[in-house]
């Protein structure tokens, strides 16, 4: 075993596109990085936002998010509604400053079996170049680790 | 002033209203007044200073509850108004609505749809404020401006007064009140608080007026209000002003623009 | 404590060359929960699924784990051995540790963990996995069709074939549609109305089928299974019941100067009419914009010459209101109106004339019996240009696609007139010519070839009048785009098929979906063509799209097959992973606000009001209910839901928070 970095990534996928997709790339033997967990979900419609943020609060290194073309949803148009909400969620996310570039947005179809593939290989290789994204993680214990610097605030502010 | 007293002195006298909100004199910033008779009404207040979103009290059932209300609604409480009603969460007939100019002007509104034509011909107060630390806050480097939020977070011990002074936020039960799962750890952690300002900016998207009352309600001063500023600017960017009651998140145009799903 | 049991398959080697299927098991038995753990080479055969069902007895599981293939491959058989040992199957999940890892991984330690990952996933979401029971629900076997063209009636007669009551609405005074009128049909020239009248009189004589012409429908409400339809019937005039259909009163009525609809405006009617002899039914109703009584207050000829006393001047319009369970939309299409082409002069000349009236002047029954007359003069015309086209595959027009049936009966156009006029000569401008289907390039072949029709590849740019001729200016591109001038005396355009009148305030009324040139949109274009986004409502014909006639019965039956289908089961039986609104406790608690903004969030208007009432019978609240009948599980309305009311069986937030929190876990 190498002492590369490997991520761990999450990835939240529906039903009837994208799971469909991987079960081809698999059909298909085509080779991915096993950094990868698939979850599957009946529509990106399901998709609750607070998912992805459970993943980085407890130890991802990203997720991939990923469901029907516009126009295939099997519900007609649960990933619209789910396009929308990832729209601002993304933009609130970045806002506050959290890393975006480790969230990776796509539409495989059932039929892309090897563009399957290549998402899961190109998130892998960015997020290696990232590294782990302990920042978010270690916000849980922010008061210990800033102990310092907020008692010194705390006395500025009292003087 | 005076006109504001008189209208509801006559509401009480003619038996139309058990109940009016409005703002009393405060020692330093006017604070909200709650009249139950009609002598009171001589304390009421109406100027610049009375911005807040009286609307938070409409949906508190031990204050409004059966009761027939009166209100003095500055812009933002207005626009909470109009959502309220079309979250069905306000009777039109035990509602008595006053938009209040800051000369004291008095303006009765008999219906939402009055109130939705009265907004959309006036233009939001203009935010020079938020607008400006929003713009310094987008020009930082993505980690300057995790830092500046994990450490305005990290004061936050939950005593949710955004919630309280937020007039859409009048669930019974919050999200942060579910437990199974638990989806936001109740203690007080920068994560778990960062979590709570999340889910409630994303549940405020498309609903929220931009009052800024929940900025004003933190004890310690963090900057909350700038989240659902910038999401409501977010929000008109994206996908204009909506008039119909439909939220942004419940509805979808095929040709929604984003560049990042590949 | 749960129980649960996981198998761990080999699937022969599938799994078992890059994953240690027996440490996966061995691991597995650790997990908290796991009550046993097992592998076996191939867990989907016999003695594999036996091995489940002795474990599920022996150990009495509460849940169970077959890590293996693709749930989408396997799941029925694994949830079906389960109920046949007793266990809910709602109680079974797999993971897929096949195609999501086997296959896609080289042999390692990291691929036997992942697979170890992906079993301890399932786990934790089947410990929360609920015991769940198909969803019941009643059908009302009646169905309601609406329009009577050729795709309504065949869809009603194949219905009512099938032992089923229909109710068949059509707007207008008789059935029959655009077919009705037509003259000859491609690509076989048999004549149309041999064929489909015969259909209508089935239509009016079928025991199982009620026809309620001259009506529109008002109102749905409900859903699969359970609609309730109101219907209004127009105000006819004259009583059905009394009238004997003779037609005295047609041939008195003193207004008789209204162009017909059914003769596209090339023949007239009067005021009390039938729209055409063959007309089912067979009885006059009285056009009150265009009847003199009803305009001037004097008249009243009609009621005088009636022998039976059947004419009521003071009907109004009627509303009635039927149980349905299914609904089939046949409103078919329209052509395009002459406004839109300034250039061709439509509207401007009398001899620029649409398809739609070309078949009437070929039309036997036609206004000028059959005889290529062209409307200006009556003369017979010599030369006769066809612009195929005509709107459609023009995006500027704002119609890009391809009206389909076009190039075909512009084929079928120059062989009739070659047919009638032998010494005439027809030329036809097209674009491509699209003649896929059965016979239909041999008919094309035939018109070029054998009839003589000269065919030039170009547009044409205006058209003009000259000396009693339309001169038609276009370019032949096969020769350079060299400019072509022809001097005709009829010129007839091909114009694009559009959606019929009305279909957009349809297509809301019944919340079905339409794409941007008001076609009613399928439920899926492969797959799901015959049904629409609301469960329950079916549709045929060119009111999806424009089509021709083999296309659109084909699609009727098609539509019909899927009605007789559902009416096939006294029950509708669905699956349960549909969502719900909490109700807690003594079921007069929910955490429902009441904000109703997951009702147009959801796809398919599953989502109703319901009223939560104290002892006293008075409304204390109003929360969100899912219709089970409507809802299709997506789960759009879960993650939209701020207070977390609403929830979705079998992909729960309980369960998938648990799945995500096992992965991360572990890190």
């Amino acid at each position: 075993m190498s002492n590369e970095f490997e991520p761990k990534v999450v990835a939240f996928v529906c039903n009837w596109c994208t799971y469909t997709g991987a079960d081809l790339t698999g059909t298909s033997r085509i080779k991915y990085a096993s950094n990868v967990k698939i979850i599957r979900f009946p529509c990106t419609g399901r998709i609750d936002f607070m998912l992805l943020l459970k993943a980085f609060a407890n130890g991802s290194d990203g997720v991939i998010v990923s469901g029907c073309h516009p126009n295939d949803c099997h519900y007609t148009s649960g990933n619209f509604h789910a396009r929308r909400r990832w729209m601002l969620f993304r933009n609130l996310l970045d806002f506050l400053g959290i890393d975006i570039r480790r969230i990776r947005f796509a539409w495989v179809s059932a039929a892309e079996g090897a563009k399957w593939a290549e998402v899961v290989n190109e998130t892998v290789a960015q997020l290696k170049d990232l590294g782990p994204y302990t920042e978010y993680q270690k916000a849980t214990e922010f008061l210990v680790a800033n102990e310092n610097e907020l008692t010194e605030e705390m006395e500025a502010n009292h003087a | 002033m005076r006109e504001l007293q008189d209208t509801v002195k006559a509401l009480f006298d003619k038996g139309e209203i058990d109940l009016f909100i409005g703002y009393e004199k405060g020692t330093r910033t006017p604070r909200p007044f709650f009249v139950h008779k009609a002598e009171d009404a001589e304390n009421l207040i109406f100027d610049a200073a009375c911005s807040g979103n009286l609307a938070v009290y409409l949906t508190r059932k031990d204050l409004t509850g059966g009761k027939k209300t009166g209100i003095s609604a500055s812009y933002y409480a207005l626009k909470s108004i109009a959502q309220l009603f079309d979250e069905n969460q306000l009777k039109a007939e035990n509602l008595r609505i006053f938009g209040v100019s800051e000369e004291g002007s008095v303006q009765f509104f008999d219906s939402v749809a009055a109130i939705k034509q009265h907004l959309s011909a006036t233009p939001p107060p203009a935010k020079p404020d938020e607008d400006e630390l929003v713009g310094k806050i987008n020009a930082m480097t993505a980690s300057e401006r995790w830092k500046f939020w994990s450490d305005e977070l990290s004061k936050c011990f939950k005593c949710y007064a955004c919630r309280a002074a937020c007039p859409m936020c009048y669930c019974t039960k919050c999200i942060v009140e579910v437990n199974r799962p638990q989806w936001i750890q109740p203690w007080a952690s920068t994560l778990s608080n960062m979590e709570w300002q999340i889910n409630r900016v994303m549940h405020l998207a498309g609903r929220c007026s931009d009052c800024g009352s929940c900025g004003t309600a933190c004890p310690l001063g963090i900057p909350v209000h700038l989240l659902t500023h910038k999401m409501s600017e977010t929000v008109k960017e994206h996908f204009g002003v909506s008039e119909t009651k439909e939220n942004v998140l419940s509805t979808f145009k095929p040709d929604d623009k984003e560049n990042f799903i590949h | 404590m749960s129980k649960i049991g996981v198998f761990v398959c080999h699937c022969g080697e599938n799994i078992s060359a890059t994953v240690d299927c027996e440490s996966v098991a061995n691991t597995a038995s650790q997990i908290e929960g796991v009550a046993f753990a097992t592998d076996y080479k191939y867990m989907c055969s016999e003695p594999g699924q036996m091995r489940i069902k002795d474990a599920i007895r022996e150990k009495g599981l509460d849940g169970v784990v077959v890590a293996a293939c693709s749930p989408r491959m396997h799941e029925p058989t694994f949830r079906k051995t389960c109920a046949e040992a007793g266990l809910n199957p709602f109680l079974c999940e797999m993971s897929n540790i096949r195609e999501h890892c086997s296959w896609v991984h080289e042999k390692s330690g990291e691929t036997t963990d992942k697979a170890i990952s992906l079993v301890r996933m399932l786990v934790e979401k089947v410990k929360r996995n609920k015991p769940l029971n198909p969803i019941k629900v009643p059908i009302t076997k009646k169905a309601l069709v609406i329009g009577g063209g050729i795709a309504g009636i065949q869809a009603a007669l194949d219905i009512a074939g099938a032992g089923q009551k229909v109710i068949l609405v059509e707007r207008d005074p008789s059935i029959g549609g655009h077919m009705s009128q037509l003259s000859e049909t491609f690509p076989t020239l048999d004549c149309s109305q041999c064929i489909l009248t015969p259909r209508m009189v089935d239509i009016a004589q079928h025991p199982n089928i009620t026809l309620y012409a001259y009506a529109e429908l008002e109102k749905l409400e409900g859903f699969i299974g359970n609609f309730k339809a109101t219907i209004r019937l127009k105000a006819k005039s004259v009583d059905h019941k009394t009238c004997t259909g003779c037609g005295a009163c047609m041939t008195k009525c003193p207004s008789k100067k209204i162009p017909s609809e059914f003769n596209e405006g090339l023949g007239m009617r009067t005021a009390i009419y039938t729209p055409f002899p063959q007309a089912v039914p067979n009885k006059p109703i009285i056009d009150r914009v265009n009847c003199r009584y009803y305009t001037t207050g004097k008249c009243k000829v009609c009621e005088k010459i009636c022998p039976t006393g059947a004419i009521q001047f003071d009907r109004e319009d009627e509303f009635i209101t039927e149980d349905i369970g299914a609904v089939v939309l046949a409103t078919g299409f329209n052509v395009l109106k002459p406004d839109f082409f300034p250039e061709y002069g439509y509207g401007k000349y009398a001899d620029v004339i649409t398809g739609l009236q070309f078949e009437r002047l070929a039309s036997a029954s036609g206004p000028t019996m059959g005889v290529i007359r062209r409307p200006s003069d009556g003369k017979i015309p010599q030369k006769v240009v066809f612009i195929a086209c005509a709107g459609s595959r023009d995006p500027a027009k704002g119609i890009p696609y391809c009206s389909k049936i076009c190039c075909m009966y512009t084929a079928k156009h120059a062989m009739l007139y070659q047919h009638k006029v032998h010494e005439g000569e027809s030329y036809v401008f097209y674009m491509d010519i699209r003649a896929g289907g059965k016979n239909y390039e041999e008919f094309v072949r035939r018109a070029i070839e054998e009839d003589g029709a000269h065919y030039i590849r170009g547009r044409v740019a205006r058209i003009y009048e000259k000396d009693g001729k339309m001169v038609v200016k276009g370019v032949d591109t096969l020769l350079g785009a060299q400019q072509v001038e022809i001097e005709a005396d009829m010129v007839v355009l091909a114009t694009a098929g559009v959606a019929n009148g009305g279909a957009e305030d349809l297509a809301q009324k019944m919340h079905v979906s339409y794409d941007p040139y008001k076609f009613f949109a399928e439920a899926h274009p492969k797959l799901k063509p015959v049904e629409t986004n609301t469960a329950g409502i079916y549709l045929c014909g060119a009111c999806q799209a424009p089509k021709d006639i083999p296309d659109t019965v084909s699609m009727a039956s098609g539509a019909a097959a899927k009605v007789i289908g559902l009416f096939s089961n006294a029950e509708l039986t669905r699956e349960p992973t549909i969502a719900v609104v909490n109700r807690i406790a003594t079921h007069d608690v929910s955490t429902c606000v009441g904000c109703f903004l997951c009702e147009t969030a959801c796809p398919y208007q599953a989502i109703e009001h319901e009223e939560i009432k104290n002892r006293n019978g008075e409304v204390i609240k109003t929360v969100a209910r899912v219709n089970p009948g409507l809802c299709q599980g997506c789960g759009t309305c879960v993650s939209f839901c701020r207070s977390k009311s609403i929830d979705i069986q079998g992909f729960s937030n309980e369960q998938m928070f648990a799945e995500v929190m096992s992965l991360v876990a572990e890190y």
